[in-house]
């Protein structure tokens, strides 16, 4: 089986073909476009199922595709290779899942929809869905890092799709500036890298030299790294951080989240493939796969966990208010990203893992959902215009709930295992000798409850009571292309809790933590057991079970459920009704605040506007005034000398005459008196 | 006023005092140099003739030269070619015109 | 008898200055062309002296030959004072001054 890997390239290949022939053909093809797409998203799908079969049956590989920088005379080989492991396999299956049923959706979505444009648009959906297939499979960061700029470039196309209106070009500009300063802070980390290690190899089988694995040996003494004058291990926190930064920026953590709720002036089905399981996914993803680098560094953990714990905090906060169905599964989407941050920093490799699985399931579900209820609402995506959808769409209304009790957390949908694992291992870890990380927790803790407030006043708001508006009283009604998917989706985000029922396991001590196990026996140096020693051994991380390990897990569990049950309620308590009122406003002062998103936007425009330009307009005026005026100086000078100096040329014959012989004549003098001829 | 011709002795003319420093200088240079002793045509027939020979790579004269046949043929060329511009640059730019304009006597045509 | 060198080179060097006084202070033209013709034949009359002063012809020959230059050079410049005249109405050269700047 180990030849079937010499395909893997192909499952980048394919959507890449896709988006030439919808580029260049698609004007042509019938659902311009859209079959290609599907059929190579089907394939990529396919290719992925049978690479993470390879790697089940022990197969992890590694390959080296493609050398375009190497050689003797080069200290560095820069390559493009592909890393197939448990990681990236199933991560490759997510992705290509979601996006094969993105595209099915957007053939209810766009086509049926008479939307134009149609060819480019299926175009940079491949496109989008090849780069980040092929950012999953990179095996080393250089090529990660390329790609995940492609994957940045293809959401700005995606998301200014609409470019004749106003908002969607500001909103992609919006996400493609504050993507790419994150993305600065990577790039540089990435030279960091090359410059320390001199490879950036995340490693796998056959590979002799990667860079968290030379990290760790430097951190032992056992093999000698440029660190440029610093310790070893402030050093990899420096470069972990830098990294950390372009992270960020992707996952939208604070202070880079603002880009990703303007984002949602992209196509719908964009905005679920964005959020699910590609631009916001990446950073993430590029944590745990170079979590054998974090975990040795307890600094970038602690950063990681605390940036992940308040922006979960923060976003869910700010969710609560929002009008507009997107707007607060945007919100929810940065708060749940900031979970999985929390579990990376919190040690929870595979908890993060796990809820990065869940979410990428349940999310998707959760805007393909939305999308269906915005084509019945003929594109008016005011919660306060719905109600009473659940009667006319029940098939969306089904869906829709199963991935809002996940996102919410509710036993027994999947939201519910991952992010209760995803506490619950900060938790520990927390317990043990990090107690920094007990805040992180608390705020992830306080999290859950907004989270099941704002998740259930979406749907109360959207599918109950009574409808508020024409529209909602006759809704436009949906395919098989949008229910297909929503039912997949649907179906998967109650139960794709079970890959990974660590509680039940715990209890019942039966081995179904298929996750747990699957992330376990990774090739060499790129498995969950070796980032538990590296945990352990360098970044001080101990797990503690103040009520035993069993009671611990039960208590955690019942904690979260708790609070996701109490903010669930309250808004079912407060939003029931046939004709729900909009109790923000007792919220006063706080509901402009949250309203205005703390004024997150307003001061990073201040800090472009008042900061950056100013400063920028005073560069400029040294540039002008300075640099450019001595520039203008010696070129007035030579202007005005050579002015003075050609009405020496007076055109008239016997001034030149004249000086020649004046010239000759000193020469003469001049030769004779040094050669002493009048003597 | 008469039309005889008169001197000139506008500040133009105040530049050919170089040439009078030139040659001052040019005299003081040859009179304090030495020349020593020369050899002469003292008692050598035929000068004339061995310059025709000579311009020809004939060896046959009495007295000692180089051979100038490629000179001579290069200023062959060069007399034909100041012919040829005179006569170009001596004709008109562009014939029609000058068959309307009235020609003067000295070749202009005002 | 042989006359010393110097003088031929005084002689000359007077010729050659009297061609040069004549550049510089005249504006017609054809009393330019003169003028080099004096200066060419200054050159000339050193080429024989010292064709005569080394006992050599080559300097005697070569006074042909400038000779000839001079023809060509009259025969050009004669065409080029045409063309002056045709262009300036006149043969001043210090009218001529369209091409300096």
């Amino acid at each position: 089986m180990a030849e079937i890997t010499a395909f893997a390239p192909a499952i980048a290949v394919l959507p890449f073909v896709s988006f030439l022939v919808a580029l260049f053909a698609g004007k042509y093809l019938p659902k311009k476009g859209a079959l290609a797409g599907i059929l190579a998203m089907g394939g990529s799908l396919v290719l992925s199922l049978l690479m993470l079969y390879t790697v089940a049956t022990g197969h992890a590989h590694q390959s080296t595709l493609y050398t375009w920088v190497g050689g003797e005379a080069v200290p560095y080989e820069l390559t493009f290779g592909i890393l197939l492991d448990q990681l990236s396999t199933l991560m490759l299956v997510i992705v290509s899942l979601i996006s094969f049923l993105v595209h099915v959706f957007s053939l209810g979505y766009m086509n049926d929809e008479d939307e134009g444009g149609l060819p480019r648009y299926y175009a940079e959906l491949g496109l989008f869905s090849a780069s980040m297939l092929g950012f999953v499979f990179a095996d080393n960061l250089l090529m990660a890092f390329m790609f995940f700029e492609l994957v940045g470039l293809c959401s700005y196309l995606l998301i200014g799709f609409w470019f004749r209106e106003a908002g969607p070009p500001s909103a992609a500009k919006k996400a493609f500036l504050v993507t790419r300063f994150g993305d600065y802070f990577f790039l540089v980390g990435v030279v960091a890298v090359f410059a320390t290690f001199g490879t950036a190899a995340f490693g796998g089988p056959g590979v002799e030299e990667s860079f968290p694995h030379l990290a760790e040996l430097a951190l032992d003494g056992e093999a000698s790294v440029n660190t440029f004058g610093f310790a070893p291990r402030t050093w990899f926190t420096i470069v972990g951080l830098l990294v950390l930064g372009g992270v960020m920026g992707k996952s939208a953590q604070f202070p880079f989240h603002t880009w990703l709720p303007d984002a949602m002036e992209g196509p719908t089905p964009v905005s679920a493939l964005i959020h699910a399981a590609t631009m916001v996914a990446a950073g993430v993803y590029l944590v745990a796969r170079m979590y054998g680098f974090y975990a040795l560094s307890p600094t970038a953990l602690a950063v990681i966990a605390f940036v992940g714990g308040f922006t979960a905090l923060f976003a869910a906060t700010m969710g609560v208010v929002k009008r507009e169905i997107k707007q607060v599964l945007a919100y929810s989407t940065i708060s749940q990203y900031g979970y999985i941050m929390l579990a990376l920093g919190g040690g929870g490799y595979v908890a993060g893992v796990f809820h990065l699985t869940t979410h990428a399931v349940f999310k998707a579900l959760l805007f393909l959902g939305a999308g269906s209820v915005i084509i019945a609402m003929h594109h008016n995506e005011n919660m306060w215009d719905m109600g009473g959808l659940k009667e006319e769409m029940p098939v969306t209304y089904y869906a829709f709930l199963s991935g809002s009790l996940a996102l919410a957390g509710i036993v027994p949908f999947s939201g519910f295992w991952s992010k209760d694992e995803v506490l619950f291992e900060t938790l520990i870890h927390g317990l043990g000798d990090s107690p920094l990380l007990l805040g992180a927790y608390a705020m992830g803790l306080l999290a859950v409850f907004f989270t099941g407030f704002y998740t259930f006043r979406m749907v109360l708001l959207t599918f109950h009571g009574e409808p508020r508006s024409d529209t909602a009283r006759d809704p436009h009604g949906v395919r098989w292309k949008v229910k297909g998917p929503l039912a997949v989706l649907g179906a998967l985000a109650a139960v794709a809790g079970v890959i990974n029922l660590a509680p039940v396991a715990e209890l019942t001590g039966a081995h179904i933590d298929f996750l747990h196990s699957w992330l376990f026996h990774g090739p060499e140096g790129l498995n969950g057991e070796h980032y538990e020693e590296l945990l352990e051994g360098v970044a001080g991380y101990h797990a503690a079970y103040p009520l035993g390990e069993t009671l611990t897990m039960l208590a955690s569990a019942a904690v979260s459920l708790g609070l996701a049950l109490a903010g669930a309620g309250l808004a079912v308590a407060l939003y029931r009704g046939p004709e729900p009122v909009e109790h923000t406003d007792k919220l006063g002062a706080l509901k402009t605040v949250l309203f205005n998103n703390y004024y997150q936007d307003e001061y990073q425009v201040w800090l472009a506007e008042g900061l950056t330009a100013r400063v920028a307009r005073a560069a400029d005026t040294v540039d002008v005034s300075i640099v450019d005026g001595v520039v203008n100086f010696v070129s007035s000078l030579s202007l005005f000398t050579g002015d003075r100096l050609r009405r020496v040329q007076t055109g008239i014959v016997s001034n030149y005459a004249a000086l020649l012989t004046l010239g000759l004549t000193l020469l003469l003098v001049a030769f004779g008196v040094m050669q002493g001829w009048f003597l | 006023m008469t039309t005889r011709p008169r001197l000139h002795t506008s500040s133009t003319q105040v530049v050919g005092l170089v040439a009078f420093v030139l040659f001052g200088v040019l005299a003081a240079v040859f009179l304090t140099a030495d020349f020593g002793s020369h050899a002469t045509f003292e008692g050598a027939t035929g000068i004339t003739a061995s310059i025709g020979y000579a311009m020809f790579n004939l060896d046959a004269g009495s007295l000692p030269s180089e051979g100038f046949l490629i000179s001579f043929e290069i200023i062959d060329v060069i007399l034909l070619g100041a012919l040829a511009a005179a006569v170009m640059l001596g004709k008109r730019d562009d014939e029609e015109e000058s068959d309307e304009s009235v020609t003067m006597a000295d070749g202009g045509d005002r | 008898m042989a006359v010393s060198v110097q003088y031929y080179l005084i002689l000359s060097a007077f010729v050659f200055c009297v061609g040069l006084f004549g550049i510089l202070t005249r504006r017609n033209a054809l009393l330019f062309l003169m003028s080099v013709e004096l200066m060419l034949n200054a050159a000339n009359i050193n080429f024989v002296a010292f064709s005569y002063y080394h006992g050599n012809l080559t300097g005697q020959v070569f006074s042909l030959f400038t000779m000839a230059l001079a023809a060509a050079e009259v025969a050009v410049g004669i065409g080029i004072i045409l063309v002056l005249y045709r262009n300036f109405a006149d043969v001043d050269v210090t009218k001529a001054t369209t091409l300096r700047w």
